[in-house]
């Protein structure tokens, strides 16, 4: 039987996700692909659990919830952390679910460039390096010979650059409209339904964590636009960066608005598009028995093609397990192809 | 000859005689009526398809004759002739010369506004949802000529997917 080790870098909520699931599904993958998933490294933000015979996914996650610090994981817990735990493994894919940072990308870029340079695959679900430096990126894959695997990056369990890049491989895609942020959708379906401000109903998604403390990457339509990025260079092959994208959020959709909107049989949605001509994440009207007509975190694409016309995916865009599917799938997917 | 045409008509008693009245007189046969409940008209207008059965000349001319009428017609044998475009707009629409707002767009060939909603909010900025009537292929146009006047006017633009 052959081994596939894996060093898990970021252990926030995709990171325990991915833990959760590899313990949920390893005797599947090992059953149907003759693989054992072995997780020989996982690290937080500032420590690390190390051990070349395996970690088990449950004692990670136990040590993590219990002392909030993997270096408290019994006997291979470390003090390393960052880029100095990929020298201290002998391991095959890394998969890297540190947090998204769009300022200048890191760690998330030089631990994917370390790894690419080591000849090793990656799997992500972070956004900023791919939205900041594709190109780079594509590049430096190329070059090592490795696969680079990101379908979580997007739209988080619901499939979209996978289902454009392999399922639609007959079909040229024109363009990709959607619903790419869970938390702007809950906000403004939440107006929507109750009537509700939108101060009111950002406190409210705060409460139940669908917002964040700081909410400004989802309601200014940031985040939306990370995804958009990705979507264009890895989907249309438009050569884009974050700067590309024009970007307007939420934040000033009044509830005249969307009671106005609301009357006349339409709904207003954060979407963001990507074709050729528009890179662009900005409040929309969608017709109420449309399919963008979706409501809550709910995530939605819609692939507009020139053999299958329209195509329309929705599925969960957050949540821990959910984003965790998209990155063990990218990870079966490379195990298939070796 | 055999002809499909949906059209809208006031959701109101007596709409629909007024409109079969001239196709009889016309020398067309009707072969079908079916209200479309689920095309969403305009308010308080309903969609209704007929199935027109005569010679050309007597189908181009019940055409002609709901033109002359203002009958506002969808869909000729399946084909679109009309579409609509619905956007937001937030800013001073009023003292921006909302007159000035309509003009333009109604100088467009092939458009023309058929709707305006708008909630004011006392001296502060309101919002409208202005709708537009628009031969087919002229979205962008219209797309276009809404942006120009929102830039100029400092309107934030809500558009249609």
């Amino acid at each position: 039987m052959e081994e596939c080790k894996l060093v898990l870098m970021g252990f926030g909520a995709v990171g325990k996700g991915v833990a959760k699931a590899i313990q949920m599904k390893k005797d599947m993958v090992n059953e149907k692909y003759g693989i054992s998933l072995k997780i020989v490294a996982a690290a937080d933000s500032s420590t690390s659990a190390i051990c070349q015979d395996g970690l088990d996914e449950e004692l990670l996650l136990k040590t993590k919830e219990e002392t909030c610090k993997l270096a408290n994981y019994p006997e291979c817990g470390s003090e390393l952390s960052g880029i100095e735990i990929l020298d201290a493994v002998d391991y095959d894919i890394l998969i890297e679910a540190t947090p998204t940072n769009i300022k200048d990308a890191e760690p998330a870029k030089s631990l994917t460039l370390k790894a690419f340079a080591d000849g090793k695959d990656v799997v992500t679900s972070n956004k900023g390096h791919l939205a900041l430096f594709y190109k780079e990126l594509i590049e430096a894959k190329e070059a090592a010979g490795v696969d680079f695997k990101f379908e979580a990056s997007v739209g988080g369990a619901m499939p979209i650059i996978n289902l454009c890049q392999e399922t639609l491989a007959s079909c040229g895609i024109s363009s990709i409209k959607g619903i790419l942020n869970g938390t702007t959708n809950y906000i403004l379906s939440r107006m929507t339904t109750e009537g509700m401000s939108y101060e009111n109903t950002l406190a409210e998604a705060q409460q139940l964590g669908i917002a964040e403390t700081d909410p400004t990457q989802d309601v200014e339509g940031i985040d939306a636009a990370c995804k958009v990025v990705i979507l264009a260079n890895s989907v249309l092959g438009i050569d884009a960066t974050y700067s590309d994208v024009e970007v307007r959020g939420i934040s000033d959709v009044s509830l005249d608005a969307i009671e106005l909107a609301k009357e006349e049989g339409y709904f207003v949605k954060l979407i963001g598009g990507v074709s050729e001509k528009q890179l662009k994440v900005s409040p929309r009207l969608v017709k109420k028995n449309s399919p963008y007509a979706i409501d809550g975190t709910l995530n939605l694409a819609n692939v507009t093609t020139d053999l299958a016309d329209d195509i329309t995916v929705m599925g969960k865009g957050a949540g821990s397990l959910e984003t965790a599917s998209a990155m063990l799938t990218d990870l079966i997917n490379i195990i298939k192809n070796k | 000859m055999r002809m499909n045409l949906i059209l809208e008509v006031l959701d109101i008693p007596g709409q629909l005689v007024s409109i079969l009245n001239p196709i009889s007189e016309l020398g067309a046969n009707v072969v079908t009526i079916v209200h479309k409940r689920e095309i969403k008209a305009e308010e308080s207008k309903a969609a209704i398809e007929i199935a027109l059965e005569g010679e050309r000349e007597n189908l181009q001319a019940v055409i002609d004759k709901f033109k002359e009428m203002g009958v506002n017609l969808i869909e000729v044998d399946d084909k679109v002739r009309k579409e609509k475009l619905s956007a937001i707009l937030y800013g001073h629409i009023i003292d921006k010369d909302l007159r000035d707002t309509f003009d333009r767009i109604n100088a467009v060939d092939g458009l023309v506004v058929s709707d305006l909603q708008i909630k004011l909010n006392g001296e502060l900025e309101s919002t409208a949802l202005i709708t537009i009537e628009l031969d087919i292929g002229k979205r962008e146009i219209a797309y276009n000529k809404i942006m120009e006047i929102a830039k100029e006017k400092d309107y934030l633009v809500i558009d249609e997917v």
